[in-house]
């Protein structure tokens, strides 16, 4: 057996390019994912039973069905709703945004909740409105405690980023897949492929870990 | 915007027989993933540095690898590697499992280091072995208190039976396509396949909760 190292050293500029567009993909969905889940986490704290359904089904639904799924759905169906349709890069940010916000909801609300109900009532008594308490005392707070988790989903992310190869992005496995069939070595280039992602989430993996010891909850 | 429903229900046999393939397809690398998992949980907490250092290599490389590429190797790179094809649905498992048990591995080990010392204690002196107290005392309490996390890895084995599409393993997301494809009615298909696997998701997370419910009690010492 014969192997064709040189096919991956000549292509190493496609390879950093998909890696690339991984990473773009990674921070920007995580960029909007916070805000995304806080709103979600208000909505369904919210006072109204219709805005807190409405916030639950959407998560729910989310966070129960495949995320290569909801990647084809806004590709294909969404489009048909809103008759726009999206580039593939913008496309998949708007399913994976959905996705993670809905995960992040969950940590956020998690988060809120945790915070004694004698905080709230201290700043309530200081004066404070219930926007000001949720602002100065209850977020800064829950925010230390939800770091671990949000870890976590940062690294669940950037491996999910691989599924919009699917709708033709053109992010590390995209662009790994697409070397394997112009070039025919099959092992060389898919050990490559698994390689890139290896030296880029071990290392993320890593600081996870450290993450959850340094801010494991406590009271 | 006009909803045609004729092209689902004409292919759903088709679709219906692709559901069960999915059914199949996570519970079967559920069962992989658990064997893995327990085994390489137990290894790490009770097997001493070395066995701590390879495993947890084993754990992280899954951790940081995507499950695409997980399965593609699999499919692909494994016939290369040792000299000899394997059907697409042995991949599926092969690769869903494996990357799954890294995950049930932690939980394991997270489940089995909160059970106290003293309770290893307490059966090393009433005389059992380490490997009978495991098995009889420190396992039982910690299998209750992951059962949540146990749980919500099923719903992940779920979802994650779909990436077994782009191997052509043939499960409801791949036949969506599938139809999709031949029909273009992207629209009804996908939602549908959609609905199926909240319908499938949803209540195993619900269910799993209600059983952890009833049970955890049992879990405290």
């Amino acid at each position: 057996m014969t192997f064709h190292w040189h096919v991956v050293w000549d292509n190493l500029d496609r390879f950093a390019a998909g890696a690339v567009v991984t990473v773009e993909l990674t921070v920007l969905t995580m960029a909007l994912s916070i805000p995304g889940g806080l709103l979600l986490a208000f909505l369904r704290l919210s006072p109204f039973a219709a805005v807190r359904a409405a916030a639950t089904a959407f998560v729910e639904l989310f966070r129960s069905t495949p995320l290569i799924l909801q990647i084809y759905w806004v590709y294909y169906v969404l489009p048909t709703f809103s008759e726009i349709q999206f580039p593939a890069f913008e496309t998949a940010v708007i399913g994976l945004v959905c996705n993670i916000s809905s995960y992040n909801s969950e940590t956020f609300r998690a988060g809120i909740v945790s915070i004694r109900a004698g905080q709230w009532n201290a700043g309530l008594a200081l004066g404070m409105s219930r926007a000001q308490v949720m602002a100065r005392i209850v977020l800064p707070q829950a925010a230390m405690r939800v770091l671990p988790a949000l870890a976590t989903t940062w690294v669940s992310l950037f491996k999910d980023t691989s599924l919009v190869s699917v709708i033709n992005v053109e992010d590390l496995s995209y662009q790994s897949l697409k070397i394997r069939t112009e070039t025919f070595t099959i092992l060389e280039v898919l050990t490559a492929m698994a390689a890139i992602y290896w030296l880029m989430g071990y290392p993320q993996a890593k600081l996870v870990d450290w993450i959850h010891r340094r801010y494991k909850a406590a009271e | 915007m006009d909803i045609d429903l004729t092209p689902l229900l004409l292919r759903l046999p088709f679709l219906a027989k692709a559901l069960l393939m999915t059914i199949e397809l996570s519970l079967f690398s559920m069962v992989v993933g658990l064997v893995v998992g327990i085994v390489v949980g137990v290894a790490r907490t009770y097997g001493g540095r070395i066995a701590d250092a390879i495993l947890g290599f084993y754990v992280d490389t899954m951790r940081s690898v995507p499950l695409l590429v997980v399965l593609i190797w699999t499919v692909f790179a494994f016939p290369l590697v040792f000299g000899h094809a394997i059907g697409t649905l042995t991949a599926g498992v092969l690769g869903l499992g494996v990357h799954l048990g890294a995950y049930v591995a932690e939980t394991i080990r997270a489940g089995l280091t909160s059970v106290r010392k003293g309770q290893m204690q307490a059966a090393r002196a009433l005389g059992m072995s380490r490997f009978e107290a495991i098995r009889k005392i420190i396992l039982p309490q910690a299998l209750v208190r992951m059962l949540p996390s146990l749980g919500s890895l099923l719903t992940f084995a779920i979802k994650d039976s779909a990436v077994a599409s782009v191997i052509a393993v043939p499960e409801l997301m791949r036949q969506s396509q599938v139809v999709a494809g031949q029909t273009y009615h992207f629209k009804e298909i996908y939602t549908a396949a959609m609905i199926a696997y909240f319908l499938l998701c949803y209540p195993v997370a619900r269910g799993v909760d209600r059983i952890y419910r009833r049970v955890a009690h049992l879990g405290s010492s």
